[in-house]
C-alpha cells in the first residue's frame, strides 16, 4: 500500500488557555497535517545507519528527518518517555489527546506545529530547509552539516522559549503562573511555552531564518534583530490563519464586525495575548477604544519607523504594515461575495449568515493568509544577507512577487506598498515607491570584461546544477554545495574548482566590484579584508563567504515556473573609528582582540541567476564599497560604517533592554544565545 | 497656625554626602540662624570595602553630628545602602544614639502582611543565592569549559558565560550578607534594628506626613513611598518613551525558584509532570543520545540557570522600590528635598496616586507635580541609572530654576555589574541643563558624558555651570563645600 500523504495529529490550535472558555473551546483544538514521515526503522534507515555508524535513525521522540525532540528537563534532570506517534492506538485517533499534564503530548505538539511551520517554508521557497551549520573552531572543518534541529520542550523554568544558534536547538520554557486574568488560569498553574501554536512557530521561524542569513542576527542597524522579531511573528500569525477551522466559527458570530473588517485584527492580537511578551509585536495593529470599548484598527503613523527603536516595538511596525496589506488583500478578495450576500445593498440581511458564506468567507481568509505568508517567505531570498532594513524587505517582496506573478490581478503588490508607505518605511536611495521602482534591477548590465567571470560562474552552475538538480537528500544537497563552493582540489580524479578561484580570475575586477559591493582588487588588505588560502593551489586572495548556495524550484499560482539559483557572497573587514568617524582599516583577526575604536563591517551581495539561461539575474547588495559614490577608486562605504558603529556604541540606545544592559557588553558585544536575551521577559 | 517660636525656625539645611564610594551616607543638620536643630542621617552603605578605609568617614560622620542624633533614616535594604552598619558596627553600636528610625513599611516584621511577603521574598532570596552559587561552580568546572570547545568563537562565548555569572553574583551580594542565613535581614539591616541604641521605630507609608518635629519647626516630611500595592512595587520602567517594559512579577520565577531550592531532590512539588511519565535514565532510550560525548555541545544540563539572571533583576528592581522616599519642605517657601533612596519607575509612578489630605499649594497643578516643580535639591535615586529616574513624571517635573542634585556613584568602588547602567547619559543631559551643572556626584573620575566616551563629565560640568547667572555662581561657591570625605551643600528654607 502507498504511503499516506499526512499524519493526522491533534493539538492546540492556540494554546491550553483557550480550550478553558465557552467561546474559544470549540475551535481551540484543530488537527495538524503534517507531512508523513516513517518514524520508524526503515530499510532505507537502516542502510543509512549500516554507512555511519554515528547516524540516528527515526523513530520516537519523535524523531524525524528535520527536528529531533528530546525531551530531558534539567531543572529536575529527568527524562521524559518519548512518544512513539508510529504507536497504533495513537496512529488510530489522530495523535494523543491534548493534554497540558502529559509530557508525549507537548512532545507530539511541538513536533505537529514545526513540521507544518518548515513545509510551508519548503512549499514558498521552493527547495529544501536546511539548518545553519555548526561552525567549528577547526578550519579545516569550517562547518559542519546539522540534520535535525534538537528541541528541548522543557528546557528552563522562565517565561521564555529561544532558538539556540550555538546548539542549533530550540529550548522551550515553563514557569508557573500569575496570570492577569484569575479566571482564565489558576494562578501558580504551570504555563507551558511549548504548548503555544505561536511560541513554536516563531521559534521554528527563527532557527530557519537562521538557516538562510545567520548575520541577520547581529544588530548591526536598528531593523535588524527587529526584523527577525517581526518576521518569525509574522509567520506565527499567518500560519494561524491558513486554519479555516478558526476564522469559520468567528466570522459566523461578529457578523456585524465584518463590514468594518475588524474582526481578523482583533483575532491577530487575541492570539498575541494569550502568550505574553510575544504578543506585544501585535500591539500596533489595534487597541481597544477607551470610550466605546470596542476593538479598534490603530492609526498608522509615520514617524514610527524614525522614532521606535526597542526590537519589539520596531518590529510590530511591520507586522502590523505586512497585517494590514493582509486585509486589504482580503477585502479585495471578498468583496464580490458581499455583494452577492447583499444583493448589491453592501448591507447584510438580519439574522445568521448564511454557513456557505460562512465557509466561503473563511475560505477566501485563509487563502489570503496563505499568500501574505507565502509572499512574506518567499522574499527573504531576495534580501541582501547582511545588514537588513524594512525597506530593503519591502523591495524583496515586490520583486520576488513579480518575478512568479505576472499579473497582479488582486493588486497584492500595491497592498504591500501602501501598507509600508503609511508606516513611513521606504527604500533607501529610491525616489519613488512604486512597484517598478521598488524592483530590483533584472540582469545588471554586465561588460564583456566582467562576463568573462561570469562565464566562469556560469560554467560553476552548469556543473553544480548537474549535480543536485535531482537530489533530494538534505545531507548530499549540503555537502555539493559545500564542495563547490570550496573546490576539490585534493581530489586529481573529480577536480573541481572553487568558487573563489572562479570569481577571482582578474587582475583587477573592477565591474565586479561594481556589481557586488564587494572587494575584489589586489589591494585587499588595505580595505581591512583577511588573506584567504581557500584559493586554487593554496593561491592567496581576499577572503570572502559564500553562503545559500540554493537551487530553487518554485511554481507559481498561475502556473508559472522559476528555476533560479541563489548564492550570497559576504566579506568582513576591520575598520577603526575616532570619534565616531571612520579612521582607516585593520585586518581582523580571530584570536586576538579588536584594536581600540575597531569594529567588524560587513558587506554581502546576494545573487540570482536563471537556471535555465545560466545569466545573473539580479545582485542585490549591501556593499562594502561604497557604489554610490564610486569615483575613480573604491572607496569604502562610510556612511553606512558610522551609522552601524554609531548605533551599536549608543549605550541609551532604546534598543537595549535593561536585561542586555545589565548581562551583556550592549549591541556589539558577545552574545551567546540573541535569541533568548531578545524574549527575556 | 502660628509657629511656636518664630527664631527656632529652621532657616538652612546643610547636606553632607560622604565620599565612601558607589553608595548612599548622608547626613543632615537643619539649622535656625546659627544653631544647629535637628540632626538626621540616611543610610550608610557602599558596594565594598574593608573596615578601616571605612572607619575614617564614620569617625568624621560621628564628629559631625555627634553621637547622638535625632533621626536615622535607613531607605531600604541593599548593601549599597547599609553595608557600612555591618563592616563599622562597633562605631555604631556604642557611643552612638539614634532617638528615633524611620523606615518604610516593608520593615515592619511584625505586620502580618510583611511577615507573609517577607516569607516569599526570602524564598526568593535563597533561590537566588543557590542559583548564583551553582551558576558559578558550573561555569568554573571543567565540564563547562569542554562544551565550547571546538565551537568558532568558543572562548569568546565562555568568556560571556563568565562574566553573566559574575553579574548574577554581584546582584546576590547585593541582597544577602555573606555566611548569613540567606533568607534574613542583611547584617546591616539588622544591626540597626537590633543593635543601635534607639528609641522608636517608626514605620510609614505613603501618604503619611511627619510634621510638628519638636525641635525643627517650619520643615516637615512628605512620604511618597514605598508604595503599598505590590503591583506598583515590581514595576521597574515606564511602558511610555522607556525601554523595553519588563514583567517584572516575582511569581514568575516560583517554578525555577522551586527547582533550585529542591537541591535534585525530585520531588512531587518540584516535578512538572506526574513521575510515571519520568523513567530511569539507564532505560530511557534518549538518554544515550543525549548523553553520547559527541553531542556535548548541544546539551542544556546548564542553561537553565541562566534564569537566575531574571530572578536577579525581579529582586533587585523590588528592593529599589520597597524604598522609603521623603520629601522635605519647608512650610513658608514650599522648597522641597527630595530624598527618595534607590526608589525606580513604579514607585515614582505611584506617588502621583497618593491621596493627600490637603489641597496643592499651586492649586492648578496636581499635588505631585507641584512638589516635584518646588524641588530644589534632588537625591538623585539609584546611582544615576536609566530607571532610576523617572522621565516624564518625574525629571520632566523638576523644574525649579534653583535645583541642585547630589548623586552617589564611583567607579572606583563599584559593582562592575553596573558600569554598564550608570550613568545614564539622558539622564545626565537633563541634569546638567535642570541644575545648570550643579550636580555633586561621588567621584566623577571614569565617568564619561557620552556613551562613546569621548567627553569626560567633569568637562561637561563644568561648562554647564555657565549656564548659571553670576549670583547663582556666586551663591553656588559659597554653599558647596568639597572635601576628600565628603560633599556639602546647604540648603535655604527661603
Amino acid at each position: 500500500m502507498a504511503k499516506p500523504a499526512n499524519r493526522k495529529l491533534r493539538g492546540y490550535a492556540f494554546d491550553p488557555s483557550l480550550s478553558l472558555t465557552m467561546d474559544t473551546a470549540s475551535f481551540n483544538q484543530i488537527l495538524y497535517k503534517v507531512q508523513w514521515e516513517d518514524l520508524q526503522l526503515t530499510e532505507q534507515e537502516k542502510n543509512k545507519q549500516l554507512k555511519d555508524a554515528s547516524y540516528v535513525p527515526q523513530g520516537v521522540g519523535p524523531t524525524g528527518e528535520y527536528i529531533e525532540v528530546l525531551d530531558y528537563d534539567p531543572t529536575v534532570d529527568k527524562f521524559y518517555e518519548p512518544v512513539d506517534l508510529n504507536d497504533s492506538y495513537i496512529l488510530a485517533q489522530d495523535g494523543l489527546d491534548p493534554s497540558e499534564s502529559n509530557p508525549q503530548f507537548h512532545q507530539q505538539m511541538v513536533y505537529a506545529v514545526m513540521m507544518t511551520t518548515i513545509k510551508n517554508f519548503e512549499n514558498a521557497l521552493g527547495r529544501k530547509v536546511l539548518w545553519a551549520p555548526r561552525r567549528v573552531a577547526d578550519y579545516s572543518k569550517y562547518e559542519e552539516y546539522v540534520q535535525r534541529l534538537r528541541v528541548y520542550p522543557h528546557a528552563f523554568r522562565d517565561s521564555n522559549a529561544y532558538y539556540s544558534p550555538l546548539k542549533k536547538a530550540l529550548l522551550f520554557g515553563y514557569f508557573s503562573s500569575a496570570p492577569a486574568d484569575e479566571t482564565l488560569s489558576m494562578p501558580n498553574a504551570l504555563v507551558f511555552t511549548c504548548l503555544s501554536h505561536d511560541i513554536i512557530a516563531h521559534e521554528t521561524t527563527h532557527a530557519i531564518l537562521d538557516g538562510m542569513h545567520r548575520y541577520y542576527n547581529e544588530s548591526t542597524n536598528p531593523d535588524v534583530l527587529a526584523f527577525h522579531e517581526a518576521f518569525s511573528d509574522i509567520v506565527a500569525l499567518f500560519q494561524h490563519f491558513t486554519f479555516p477551522e478558526v476564522l469559520k466559527n468567528q466570522i459566523a458570530k461578529t457578523r456585524g464586525d465584518l463590514a468594518e473588517q475588524s474582526l481578523l485584527g482583533q483575532l491577530a492580537q487575541q492570539f498575541g495575548s494569550a502568550i505574553g511578551s510575544y504578543g506585544s509585536l501585535r500591539d500596533a495593529i489595534g487597541e481597544i477604544d477607551e470610550v466605546t470599548k470596542k476593538w479598534k484598527p490603530k492609526k498608522p503613523d509615520a514617524d514610527d519607523y524614525r522614532n521606535v527603536m526597542e526590537p519589539h516595538k520596531r518590529g510590530s511596525i511591520l507586522v502590523s504594515a505586512v497585517f494590514e496589506a493582509f486585509i486589504n488583500i482580503y477585502k479585495s478578495r471578498v468583496s464580490d461575495l458581499l455583494r452577492i450576500a447583499s444583493n448589491g445593498t453592501g448591507i447584510l440581511p438580519q439574522g445568521e449568515l448564511h454557513p456557505d458564506l460562512v465557509n466561503r468567507l473563511a475560505g477566501e481568509a485563509s487563502k489570503s493568509a496563505s499568500h501574505v505568508l507565502t509572499m512574506c517567505i518567499r522574499a527573504i531570498d531576495y534580501c541582501p544577507p547582511v545588514d537588513i532594513t524594512f525597506g530593503e524587505y519591502l523591495r524583496a517582496i515586490i520583486t520576488a512577487d513579480v518575478d512568479i506573478v505576472a499579473e497582479d490581478r488582486h493588486d497584492y503588490r500595491l497592498a504591500f506598498i501602501d501598507a509600508f508607505r503609511k508606516r513611513g518605511i521606504y527604500a533607501q536611495g529610491l525616489k519613488t515607491l512604486s512597484v517598478e521602482s521598488l524592483q530590483y534591477t533584472r540582469k545588471p548590465v554586465v561588460s564583456p570584461e566582467v562576463q568573462t567571470i561570469f562565464n566562469g560562474i556560469s560554467d560553476f552552475l552548469r556543473d553544480f546544477r548537474r549535480e543536485v538538480m535531482y537530489k533530494n537528500d538534505r545531507e548530499v544537497i549540503f555537502n555539493t554545495s559545500k564542495t563547490y563552493i570550496a573546490g576539490k582540489y585534493y581530489d586529481k580524479n573529480s577536480l573541481i574548482d572553487g568558487l573563489h578561484h572562479r570569481i577571482f580570475v582578474l587582475d583587477n575586477s573592477t565591474e565586479f566590484e561594481k556589481i557586488t559591493g564587494i572587494v575584489f582588487n589586489k589591494n585587499w588588505e588595505s580595505f581591512g579584508v583577511r588573506t584567504s588560502e581557500a584559493y586554487k593551489d593554496k593561491q592567496k586572495g581576499p577572503s570572502i563567504q559564500i553562503q545559500n548556495l540554493r537551487l530553487v524550484a518554485r511554481v507559481g499560482p498561475n502556473g508559472e515556473q522559476i528555476n533560479q539559483i541563489v548564492l550570497s557572497l559576504v566579506q568582513r573587514c576591520g575598520v577603526i573609528l575616532k570619534d565616531g568617524m571612520f579612521n582607516g582599516h585593520f585586518v581582523p583577526d580571530d584570536t586576538k582582540a579588536l584594536p581600540a575604536g575597531g569594529c567588524i563591517f560587513r558587506g554581502g551581495c546576494t545573487m540570482i541567476f536563471d537556471l535555465d539561461t545560466l545569466a545573473l539575474k539580479y545582485a542585490i547588495s549591501k556593499p562594502l564599497i561604497d557604489i554610490a559614490q564610486w569615483d575613480t577608486t573604491p572607496q569604502i562605504d562610510k556612511t553606512r560604517i558610522e551609522n552601524q558603529y554609531n548605533y551599536q556604541n549608543d549605550a541609551n540606545a532604546m534598543g537595549v533592554s535593561e536585561f542586555q544592559k545589565y548581562f551583556s557588553m550592549g549591541l556589539s558585544g558577545n552574545v551567546s544565545e540573541p535569541f533568548a536575551l531578545l524574549h527575556q521577559s | 497656625m502660628a509657629e511656636q517660636n518664630n527664631k527656632d525656625k529652621i532657616t538652612h539645611v546643610d547636606i553632607r554626602m560622604y565620599r565612601m564610594g558607589t553608595g548612599d551616607c548622608f547626613a543632615l543638620i537643619f539649622y535656625a540662624g546659627d544653631t544647629s536643630m535637628y540632626k538626621m542621617m540616611i543610610d550608610c552603605g557602599v558596594w565594598q570595602g574593608k573596615q578601616d578605609h571605612l572607619e575614617k568617614y564614620v569617625l568624621d560622620l560621628k564628629e559631625y553630628l555627634g553621637s547622638e542624633i535625632d533621626v536615622l533614616v535607613v531607605t531600604h535594604q541593599h548593601k549599597d545602602h547599609v553595608y557600612v552598619f555591618e563592616a563599622c558596627s562597633e562605631l555604631f553600636t556604642k557611643n552612638f544614639k539614634a532617638r528615633e528610625i524611620w523606615m518604610g513599611w516593608p520593615e515592619n516584621d511584625k505586620s502580618t502582611k510583611v511577615k507573609q511577603w517577607k516569607k516569599q521574598y526570602g524564598e526568593k532570596k535563597a533561590a537566588l543565592a543557590m542559583a548564583s552559587e551553582k551558576l558559578k561552580s558550573a561555569v568554573d568546572s571543567q565540564d563547562f569549559k569542554n562544551q565550547f570547545a571546538l565551537e568558532a568563537g568558543g572562548l569568546g562565548i565562555l568568556a560571556a558565560k563568565q562574566s553573566f555569572a559574575s553579574v548574577v553574583q554581584n546582584f546576590t551580594d547585593l541582597h544577602v550578607s555573606s555566611g548569613k542565613q540567606v533568607k534574613e535581614d542583611l547584617e546591616g539591616m539588622r544591626i540597626v534594628k537590633e543593635e543601635i541604641e534607639a528609641g522608636e521605630i517608626k514605620y510609614f507609608s505613603p501618604g503619611d506626613i511627619i510634621d510638628n518635629i519638636e525641635k525643627a519647626t517650619g520643615i516637615r516630611f512628605l512620604v511618597l513611598g514605598p508604595p503599598l500595592l505590590y503591583e506598583q512595587v515590581k514595576v521597574e520602567e515606564g511602558k511610555d518613551g522607556e525601554s523595553y517594559s519588563h514583567n517584572k512579577e516575582l511569581a514568575k520565577s516560583d517554578a525555577f525558584a522551586a527547582a533550585i531550592s529542591s537541591g535534585g531532590q525530585s520531588s512531587y512539588d518540584v516535578l512538572a509532570f506526574d513521575n510515571s511519565y519520568a523513567t530511569n535514565e539507564a532505560e530511557h532510550s534518549m538518554a544515550a543520545r543525549y548523553r553520547n560525548k559527541d553531542n556535548a555541545w548541544r546539551n542544556i544540563d546548564y542553561d537553565w540557570l541562566n534564569s537566575a539572571g531574571s530572578l536577579a533583576l525581579r529582586m533587585n528592581s523590588i528592593t529599589n522600590n520597597l524604598s522609603l522616599v521623603l520629601a522635605l519642605e519647608f512650610k513658608d517657601s514650599g522648597r522641597v528635598v527630595l530624598l527618595p533612596g534607590d526608589a525606580e519607575y513604579g514607585s515614582w509612578a505611584s506617588w502621583h496616586n497618593i491621596k493627600w489630605n490637603e489641597k496643592s499649594r499651586d492649586e492648578k497643578k496636581p499635588f505631585m507635580e507641584d512638589l516635584l516643580n518646588r524641588t530644589v535639591f534632588y537625591k538623585v535615586a539609584h546611582h544615576l541609572s536609566h530607571h532610576g529616574t523617572a522621565k516624564k513624571l518625574g525629571m520632566e517635573m523638576m523644574t525649579n530654576k534653583d535645583l541642585v542634585a547630589m548623586a552617589t556613584l564611583d567607579y572606583d568602588v563599584i559593582s562592575n555589574t553596573w558600569t554598564s547602567t550608570m550613568p545614564n547619559s539622558d539622564l545626565i543631559k537633563a541634569l546638567l541643563n535642570q541644575t545648570k551643572g550643579r550636580i555633586m556626584i561621588t567621584n566623577e573620575k571614569g565617568l564619561f558624558y557620552d556613551a562613546k566616551k569621548t567627553t569626560p563629565l567633569t568637562s561637561k560640568i563644568q561648562e554647564a555651570r555657565k549656564m548659571m547667572s553670576k549670583a547663582e555662581t556666586k551663591e553656588f561657591e559659597k554653599y558647596y563645600v568639597e572635601e576628600p570625605l565628603y560633599y556639602q551643600y546647604t540648603i535655604h528654607a527661603t
